[in-house]
């Protein structure tokens, strides 16, 4: 017998303390709509890395079809069907306009909003970013109307850089034109905040929780036996695969504590927060992958590091900052430093790619189903460019566009155009944003 | 206590052009001399016919004006985008293949921007009515910057003046009429009788110019027309107005602007000697100034390993 029944999309596995949410999965699809195949919701993220990027080792020298990538950018080879390249954007918003120095924050309070920030350290003042826009309106959908998150521990107050205050080089979205809203580092308060029932737990319970060392999927048990009796094997495998990954986040979170405690107890980090970069970036990409796999939120921005950031590499022997390294006055030692941490960067975001797109969702994968868009607000950190900004989108935003190319507009682009375009696909029809002159046309139908 | 007065910026100069006539190359010379005395900036260069030639030109006359910077400054020099207007191209204009034309870096149109986006964006980073728009060829690009969102308002807040060519507006009148209508500032006109009036005299090219082996401007010139020939001087009467305007070389009337029969040899000789000024070197470009925070963060790094062998 056919019928109309669905487990709802909103559905949780609760317990106490807890509510999980569920990926999508066949049986929220009713049998009879399944002809009409309800299609996953569209996600989007923008992952921002500091200082620029060694443009040399990032554009190939050819357009159209992807082919064999440069140097900065050979991590995402086995990605390259997924991936689009777009040359030639610029935020005409993050030059100095007048207002002297200070790319830095400029570039970063520009990168989403498309204005061009106060200069202060007092009354600061951008404008609304477009992921909130978004996130707005298609935020009502879900649990979260948006994530933001980071992987360095920044002060939200005083001078950043050259008189901008440092909500500027340290937050990517932008509530309001006066209230940024500040990045979440710390995975173990990501996760409570995505696993939680929205109450934050006492310190009891939190130590009691430690004490017998138990999963949140422990408290769920009950609410999943009986789920899983209602599914199909399909669904039962997809169910067990997600549920296996969140408990695998939690134990890398729990690992990240033990080792913060016997590692360096002084040091200035939340608990949580893992020593190693590698560690930190998958925990933080694996619950990226959880939000929108459960369909937690479909908005989110992670500032890798923050904007004018200082810091070493020494996980792959670079003790110097990163930020004096990239002035490095075409000095070729100091290049191929920056080369390399561009490229240890890329690594991490080909990992997170990888396994987005090993995730199965309707007919593809969920990567299928987002643009995540990897990018800087500077082009060249030595010179501090803000044309030709390193801009990647991986995924197909909903099967929508075909990816696997490079397209490269003619200078001065506007990046907001680009931002029209996502917009567009998320389903928020906006006519003009920021310093935008029309639409990308890279996510039209292909 | 008093503090020194901060000088105020040289007028920036949006020269939009065809690029077609001799008159447009050598006002765009007359800009690099101007920007060489500090007279003036060229905020942006944008072309009304989609003729990637005539963007090569301007390019390379731009990286031969550059080529007295060296060092430090050499090193953050950028070279700014030219606009040039969309559409298939159509027939060349001989003066513009040049061999200088070859140390271009433009290659293809993406290498160019969209004229109405670049001239938006370069008014963005001038003080309020401290910058010019030289309008020589049709009004085709400006008609579309007035289209943009906003771009009015920014116009009428930053641009003191609009000066255009009679003859250069013949090219597309309905573009004209737009511009006429809906420009939010005020307009000057140079007055078709005053190109040709005030001759740009070819002569002066083996004299004025014989410091330079391979002038961009000398070469385009010979080829224009066969030698000898004076050029008349539109777009040269435009620029040296918008740079100028208190300098009474010319008479203005009903928005025109007329010959001065008394000021004629002193016109010719501005023509020349902006032309023909040599490539400046310019002061080093200091590079981004942010060792200052490099430093706070240093000593926050230093601090915390104190605070770290302390406790251990």
């Amino acid at each position: 017998m056919i019928t109309n029944k669905a487990l709802p999309r909103r559905t949780f596995l609760r317990g106490m303390g807890t509510a999980v949410a569920l990926p999508f999965l066949d049986a929220m699809t009713p049998a009879i709509a399944a002809t009409r195949r309800a299609s996953p919701p569209v996600r989007m993220a923008f992952v921002y890395v500091p200082n620029g990027i060694i443009m040399d080792g990032w554009n190939p020298d050819y357009e159209g079809t992807l082919a064999a990538l440069p140097r900065i950018l050979k991590p995402m080879e086995p990605l390259r069907q997924d991936i689009t390249l777009l040359g030639n954007l610029t935020h005409n918003t993050g030059r100095a306009l007048l207002d002297g120095a200070g790319d830095h924050g400029r570039c970063c309070a520009s990168y989403l909003t498309g204005v061009q920030p106060r200069k202060t350290v007092i009354d600061i003042k951008s404008g609304v970013s477009f992921d909130q826009i978004v996130a707005n309106q298609v935020g009502k959908q879900t649990r979260f109307p948006s994530l933001e998150l980071g992987m360095e521990d920044a002060r939200q107050a005083g001078d950043c850089d050259s008189g901008y205050s440092c909500a500027y080089t340290n937050n990517l979205a932008w509530k309001s034109e006066t209230q940024p809203l500040p990045p979440v580092l710390d995975p173990r308060a990501l996760f409570e905040r995505l696993f939680g029932n929205g109450m934050a737990l006492t310190p009891e319970a939190r130590a009691r929780q430690n004490l017998y060392r138990r999963s949140i999927l422990d408290y769920v048990t009950d609410d999943t036996r009986k789920l899983e009796s209602d599914l199909g094997p399909t669904d039962r495998r997809k169910l067990d695969e997600y549920l296996s990954s969140i408990r695998e986040i939690e134990r890398q979170i729990q690992k990240a504590e033990t080792d913060n405690a016997q590692i360096d107890p002084h040091m200035e980090k939340p608990y949580g927060i893992p020593a190693d970069f590698a560690e930190h970036f998958k925990l933080m990409t694996d619950m990226m992958t959880v939000a929108f796999q459960s369909d937690l939120t479909r908005v989110i921005t992670f500032l890798v590091t923050h904007e004018g950031t200082s810091r070493t590499y020494r996980e792959i022997d670079i003790p110097d900052g990163h930020h004096p390294l990239t002035h490095h006055r075409n000095q070729p030692d100091l290049i191929e430093k920056v080369t390399q941490i561009n490229t240890y960067h890329l690594r991490q975001f080909a990992a997170w790619i990888a396994k987005m797109k090993s995730i199965r969702e309707g007919d593809g994968s969920l990567l299928d189903n987002c643009m995540i868009v990897y990018g800087a607000g500077l082009s060249d950190g030595n010179r501090h460019l803000h044309e030709d900004l390193p801009t990647l989108i991986a995924g197909r935003g909903g099967n929508h566009f075909k990816p696997g190319r490079r397209i490269v507009y003619r200078r001065e682009t506007p990046m907001c155009n680009l931002y029209l375009a996502m917009m567009d696909r998320m389903g928020v029809h906006v006519e003009h944003f920021g310093d935008s002159t029309g639409r990308l046309d890279v996510l039209d139908l292909a | 206590m008093q503090f020194p007065a901060i000088a105020k910026p040289p007028v920036g100069i949006v020269f939009d052009s065809a690029m077609d006539r001799i008159d447009d190359v050598i006002a765009l010379a007359m800009l690099h001399g101007f920007e060489g005395k500090e007279q003036a900036r060229i905020a942006a260069v944008s072309i009304s016919r989609p003729d990637l030639e005539a963007a090569r030109f301007c390019d390379a006359l731009r990286i031969f004006y550059s080529s007295a910077i060296t060092g430090p400054a050499a090193m953050f020099m950028h070279a700014p985008a030219v606009g040039l207007a969309d559409g298939k191209p159509g027939g060349g204009v001989p003066m513009l293949d040049v061999a200088e034309t070859n140390k271009s870096a433009i290659k293809s149109v993406i290498d160019t921007a969209d004229p109405a986006t670049l001239i938006r964006n370069s008014l963005m980073a001038y003080h309020d009515q401290n910058a010019a728009v030289v309008l020589s060829g049709p009004a085709t690009n400006l008609a579309k910057l007035l289209d943009m969102y906003d771009a009015k308002e920014l116009v009428k807040r930053k641009v003191r003046l609009l000066c255009m060519t009679e003859i250069g507006l013949d090219g597309d009148p309905a573009a004209a009429r737009v511009v006429r209508a809906g420009w939010p500032g005020p307009i000057a006109t140079v007055d078709r009788q005053v190109g040709e009036s005030l001759p740009f005299p070819g002569a002066s090219l083996d004299k004025d110019f014989a410091w330079a082996t391979a002038h961009p401007m000398v070469d385009a010139y010979r080829v224009y027309r066969p030698m000898p020939y004076d050029a008349p001087s539109w777009a040269m009467a435009a620029v040296l107005y918008a740079v100028r305007p208190k300098e009474k070389y010319f008479q203005l009337s009903d928005g025109k602007v007329l010959l001065d029969p008394a000021q004629k040899e002193n016109i010719i000789r501005a023509y020349i000697d902006l032309a023909s000024a040599k490539p400046v070197p310019r002061k080093p470009r200091k590079p981004p100034d942010d060792k200052k925070d490099d430093k706070k963060a240093e000593k926050k790094d230093e601090k915390n390993a104190e605070k770290k062998d302390q406790k251990q």
